[in-house]
């Protein structure tokens, strides 16, 4: 099972890559410009104003088609490699989205971020390792949805999985949860935001640390605001999402430890920190840091951050790019939800994942609004 | 009634206990061939495939880490397998890879498979949930005779 050399293979990602790029250009083009453009029930844009429905959303929704209906459920050999290359354009994207910060912006906003993300760590971790033995899970399935549910998601089961020694079908069933409650967050998240007229500092917050999976929170930041600069709701909920994902080798080594301590006369693999931290941090978070210095030293001009001078032409042409980017990147990830291994999931790991998630969900807003004067906007 | 060639899914659990024995029956009544299959999973970096942050040593670890888990399935359902078999002529075990249900529907509806055994939770024990609905899809695109057991 081998999943690392399809970069190699080119050619084959054309077709796949072709048929994104056709579908974000046909959405962007003529579809949302029709929905603004569109009279229902005697008010122009009323599609766009009530569905809150943007490039980004239809943009999955074409993925969820392809995969749902067109495809019948399975990627077509021709097309596979190609929506295998959205997670690259994601990652891409993240690094490019780096141009919107300078190393004091990240300072703030990261401050908050780590108190806000390490408190609900914590507490979902506990939440977690509580109802797990309420509900008597197995240890390794606790411990895999331990770090699913408290920090980003099916990466954080991806990576957790391997070093407590859990079984498939506990994998699946905590992916498949995930998965399931971070679709309806993203779809119900913008109209949630705009009700209560949040900003998008607060916002940004809010689903940075309410959403369950990584990609769902990129997709409902898009959703709420589509555009891609300082102070976006994107800007915000992706450093949120970048101390999620930080955080994987450490909480991975946290529940390891966890699990191994109850599993007294059991000799298994156990690994160290300095390991896990090689084998499991995401390499685009150093080129997404990386983009933030060069931005700091005005390697791409003036950033446009507020009360500043305009955005330097190269930044803007940055920012344009990681619209497309971001649009072509969550058509391919919009493929690879399956509905039908979603109406599948089922059992405790099901009632322990919905607990956990809408706890969270309702938590993280409740507290973004009572410290909403707190929040440092950049 | 005689079946020349059965048909029957293992998995090395449980879960395919009564349909194997049944199928181990059936192919003594009928001097029948006897096949026992399993199918190892290539579903599952489709199935993380809405990840898109992991690095690639965390995904192939994991992808590593299911492909050893199915491994050992295999040795268990190979073994499973023998034991029911021990005593019958002809009789053998087959090692599929692919998506266990398209496998299987494959299989199910070959000409040269005149009976095919289904154990309704066989392969659940692999993991992905859409394997919990494997016997309902086998039983609605069956082309060829389908003995669906608990």
């Amino acid at each position: 099972m081998t999943d690392i050399d399809f970069y190699k293979r080119l050619p084959r990602v054309l077709p796949g890559l072709a048929l994104i790029v056709l579908t974000m250009v046909v959405i962007r083009n003529w579809i949302e410009p029709w929905m603004t453009d569109a009279v229902v029930f005697g008010q122009k844009g009323w599609l766009i104003k009530v569905t809150h429905l943007n490039y980004i959303l239809l943009g999955i929704i074409a993925g969820l088609l392809y995969r749902n209906l067109l495809f019948r459920g399975r990627i077509p050999a021709l097309f596979e490699d190609g929506f295998k290359l959205s997670r690259l354009l994601i990652k891409t994207g993240i690094i490019l989205l780096g141009s919107l910060y300078t190393v004091q912006a990240i300072v703030q906003l990261g401050a908050m971020a780590v108190l806000l993300i390490g408190g609900f760590v914590i507490l979902s971790l506990v939440l977690v390792l509580w109802l797990g033995r309420v509900f008597g899970l197995e240890r390794s399935m606790t411990a895999v949805l331990a770090n699913a549910l408290s920090i980003c998601g099916v990466s954080a089961a991806v990576a957790t999985a391997p070093a407590v020694e859990a079984k498939a079908s506990h994998v699946a069933y905590a992916i498949a949860t995930i998965l399931g409650f971070g679709i309806l967050t993203m779809f119900i998240s913008p109209f949630i935001g705009h009700a209560l007229g949040l900003t998008d500092l607060q916002y940004g917050a809010w689903v940075g640390t309410g959403i369950l999976n990584s990609g769902q929170v990129l997709a409902a930041a898009l959703a709420f605001n589509p555009q891609v600069t300082p102070g976006s709701a994107v800007s915000v909920a992706e450093i949120w999402n970048i101390m999620r994902v930080i955080s994987i080798p450490f909480a991975v080594f946290a529940v390891t430890l966890w699990y191994w301590s109850g599993k007294t006369g059991e000799t298994g693999e156990r690994k160290g920190l300095g390991t896990l931290l090689v084998e499991k941090f995401p390499v685009f978070v150093i080129g997404f840091l990386v983009m933030v210095l060069l931005t700091s030293l005005g390697a791409f001009g003036d950033v446009g951050l507020k009360g500043g001078p305009a955005a330097s032409d190269t930044i803007k042409m940055l920012r344009l790019w990681m619209t497309w980017i971001f649009g072509f990147g969550l058509v391919g990830l919009g493929a690879y939800i399956d509905f039908k291994e979603l109406a599948q999931a089922g059992g405790a790991p099901l009632k322990v994942g919905l607990l956990v998630g809408v706890t969270k969900y309702v938590l993280a807003l409740a507290v973004v609004l009572l410290i909403r004067d707190y929040l440092v906007a950049i | 009634m005689c079946f020349g060639h059965i048909l029957v899914a293992v998995d090395g659990s449980q879960a395919c206990a009564a349909a194997l024995g049944h199928a181990r029956w059936l192919a003594r009544q009928g001097d029948s061939t006897l096949t026992g299959i399993f199918v190892i999973d290539t579903g599952w970096a489709d199935f993380i495939g809405n990840d898109w942050q992991s690095s690639s040593n965390a995904r192939q670890g994991f992808l590593d880490h299911i492909g050893r888990e199915q491994d050992a399935q295999a040795q268990a359902a190979r073994g499973q397998f023998t034991a029911a078999a021990a005593g019958l002529g002809d009789a053998r075990f087959e090692l599929a890879v692919g998506d266990p249900v398209r496998v299987l529907l494959a299989r199910l509806n070959d000409p040269q498979t005149d009976l095919f055994i289904f154990g309704r939770r066989t392969f659940q024990v692999s993991g992905r949930p859409s394997l919990k609905s494997a016997a309902r899809t086998l039983a609605r695109h069956a082309t060829r005779p389908l003995l669906l057991l608990p």
